[in-house]
C-alpha cells in the first residue's frame, strides 16, 4: 500500500503532467494561429489559460503542504523543488502562447511572410521541443534532455537568422514594418518558449541526477 | 587528524555478530549523527566508544578504536580515565536522587576533586554551559526530580561536562523530551561542539539533519554510508540510505 506521502507525491506528479499537457495544447493552438489565416480566438484557448494559472497556484499549495508536513529529503526534496520551478516555467509557456496568438492577428499577408522566411519550420521545432519537455518529465530520460538542449540551440540560431532577414526586409520595404515587427515579436515569444522548455529539462536533470546545470554553457551541458 | 578512529570493528553478543567491519572516523569539534533502524548497531557502536559494552557479559570486540591516537581497547587502558574523557548522555534523563547542585558535584567528588571552590566553580560553569543556570540558580538545593524532563536532561549533560570530557556521546538524548526541550538540547549541541567532539544516536531524521556535520547510516550491523550531513540528506550515494531517509525502507 502506498504511504500517505507517496500519494501526495503522485498527486503532485499528476498535476504537473496535466498543466504540461495544457501548455503543450496552447502552444499547438498558437502555432496554428501563426501558420494559418486569421481565425476567431477559440474560447477553449482562453479557458485553458485560466486552467493553467489555477493549476500553477495549486502546485504551489501542494508543495507548501508537503514541505510543512513531510519534511522531504534527497530525491523527494529534489522532485518537489523541481516541481515548483517546472510549474512556473509552464505557466510562462502558457502566457507566451497567448501572446503568439495575439501578435499573429496583426500580421498582414502572413502567408507570404511565413513562406519567405521559412517561419513554419521554426514554429514546428518549438512545437517539438514543447512535446519533448513533457516527455522528459514523464520518462526522466537523459537522452530526451540532451535532445532538448540541441533543439533549443537550433531554435535560437534559427530565430536570430530569421529576425536578421526580417530586419533587412523592413529596411528595404517600409510597408512590411508593422507585420514584420509583429512577426519579430512572435519569433521572440517562441524562442522564449524554447528557453522555458530547456529550463524545465534542466530542472528534470537536477531531479534525476542531483546536479544543478542551469546557467551552464551549451557545450558543458552536453 | 581524527579525534576518534575505528578500524575494522566487529562486535559480538555471544554468537550473534552485532557489528560488521566498521571503519569510521570523526574529526575533533564535529557532530556525527548515527542513524538507522532499530537493532542496526548504532547504539552498540556508540557504547564501544567508552567501553560501556564491557559491562555486558559474553560480548567480544575485534578491531581497534583510537581516541586521540590511543587504542582504547589496549590492555593497559584505564577505563575510568577513558569514561572521564568520553562522557555519555542517555535516552531518558537519569538524574541521581540528589539535589541539583549535588548531581553535578557528585561526579567531581567521586573523581577525587575535594576543593570546594573548584567544585562550585565547575558546577556553575557546567550548568551555565547547558543554558540551565537562569532556570535553576535559585533552587540548587532542591531535588533534581523537581525539574522538568528537558531540564533534567540538560542537568545530566551538565553532569557529564563537569568532569571535563573531550568527547560527548549522546544516545537518543531528546527522544523523551517535548519539542521546546528538544530544541534547547539541539541548540546546546551546536554550542558544545566548539569544545567537544560529539557523537549522537538519533531516530529523528530532521534532528540528525539539523545538528550534525556528518551522518553515518547503519543497517544490520554494517556501516552503509558516512558522509557530510548535507550530502546524505540531499544526494546520498547508496540507494539503501536514500530509501531509509525518505522513509521507503523495507
Amino acid at each position: 500500500m502506498a504511504s500517505h506521502f507517496e500519494i501526495e507525491l503522485e498527486k503532485l506528479k499528476n498535476v504537473i503532467i496535466k498543466i504540461g499537457n495544457l501548455a503543450e495544447n496552447q502552444l499547438i493552438e498558437a502555432v496554428k494561429a501563426l501558420l494559418s489565416e486569421p481565425m476567431a480566438e477559440k474560447k477553449e484557448v482562453k479557458k485553458n489559460e485560466e486552467k493553467i494559472d489555477k493549476l500553477d497556484v495549486k502546485i504551489d499549495e501542494i508543495c507548501q503542504t508537503i514541505f510543512a508536513l513531510q519534511q522531504p529529503v534527497a530525491s523527494d526534496l529534489r522532485f518537489i523543488m523541481a516541481s515548483m520551478q517546472i510549474s512556473n516555467e509552464i505557466e510562462r509557456i502558457g502566457d507566451l502562447a497567448m501572446s503568439v496568438i495575439k501578435n499573429s492577428k496583426n500580421i498582414k499577408d502572413k502567408h507570404d511572410l511565413i513562406v519567405k522566411f521559412n517561419v513554419a519550420e521554426l514554429a514546428k521545432q518549438v512545437e517539438e521541443i514543447t512535446i519533448k519537455m513533457n516527455q522528459c518529465f514523464l520518462d526522466r530520460s537523459e537522452t530526451t534532455i540532451g535532445e532538448i538542449f540541441v533543439l533549443n540551440n537550433s531554435i535560437k540560431k534559427g530565430t536570430d537568422d530569421t529576425i536578421h532577414n526580417l530586419m533587412n526586409e523592413m529596411k528595404s520595404n517600409s510597408k512590411a514594418v508593422v507585420s514584420g515587427m509583429n512577426l519579430v515579436m512572435v519569433l521572440k515569444h517562441l524562442e522564449r518558449v524554447s528557453e522555458h522548455c530547456t529550463n524545465i529539462a534542466e530542472h528534470v536533470h537536477f531531479m534525476i541526477k542531483a546536479k544543478i546545470i542551469k546557467h551552464e554553457k551549451f557545450d558543458d551541458k552536453q | 587528524m581524527h579525534k576518534i578512529e575505528s578500524k575494522n570493528v566487529n562486535f559480538f553478543y555471544g554468537e550473534t555478530q552485532a557489528l560488521h567491519d566498521i571503519s569510521l572516523s570523526m574529526k575533533e569539534n564535529t557532530v556525527t549523527a548515527l542513524i538507522g533502524p532499530s537493532g542496526c548497531g548504532k547504539s552498540t557502536y556508540l557504547r564501544l566508544l567508552n567501553r560501556m559494552n564491557d559491562l555486558i557479559d559474553n560480548t567480544r570486540m575485534e578491531g581497534s578504536i583510537l581516541i586521540d591516537q590511543k587504542d582504547i581497547y589496549q590492555k593497559n587502558t584505564n577505563v575510568d580515565d577513558l569514561r572521564k574523557n568520553v562522557g555519555m548522555v542517555f535516552q531518558k534523563p537519569n538524574p541521581f536522587p540528589k539535589t541539583i547542585y549535588e548531581n553535578v558535584a557528585y561526579g567531581l567528588r567521586v573523581n577525587g576533586v575535594e576543593d570546594k571552590n573548584i567544585i562550585e566553580e565547575r558546577v556553575i560553569t557546567s550548568i551555565e554551559q547547558v543554558a540551565l543556570w537562569d532556570e535553576v540558580k535559585d533552587k540548587l538545593k532542591k531535588s533534581a526530580f523537581e525539574l522538568s524532563g528537558g531540564q533534567q536532561q540538560r542537568l545530566c549533560i551538565a553532569r557529564a561536562l563537569a568532569i571535563q570530557p573531550s568527547v560527548l556521546l549522546m544516545d537518543e538524548p531528546t527522544s523523551a523530551l517535548d519539542p521546546i526541550s528538544t530544541s534547547k538540547v539541539e541548540e546546546l549541541v551546536h554550542e558544545l561542539k566548539k569544545k567537544y567532539t560529539i557523537v549522537i544516536v538519533t531516530h529523528n531524521m530532521q534532528q540528525a539533519a539539523r545538528v550534525s556535520d556528518n551522518t553515518a547510516f547503519f543497517y544490520m550491523g554494517k556501516l552503509i554510508e558516512c558522509d557530510k550531513t548535507k550530502t546524505i540528506f540531499t544526494k546520498p550515494a547508496i540507494q539503501q540510505t536514500e530509501d531509509y531517509i525518505t522513509g521507503r525502507f523495507g
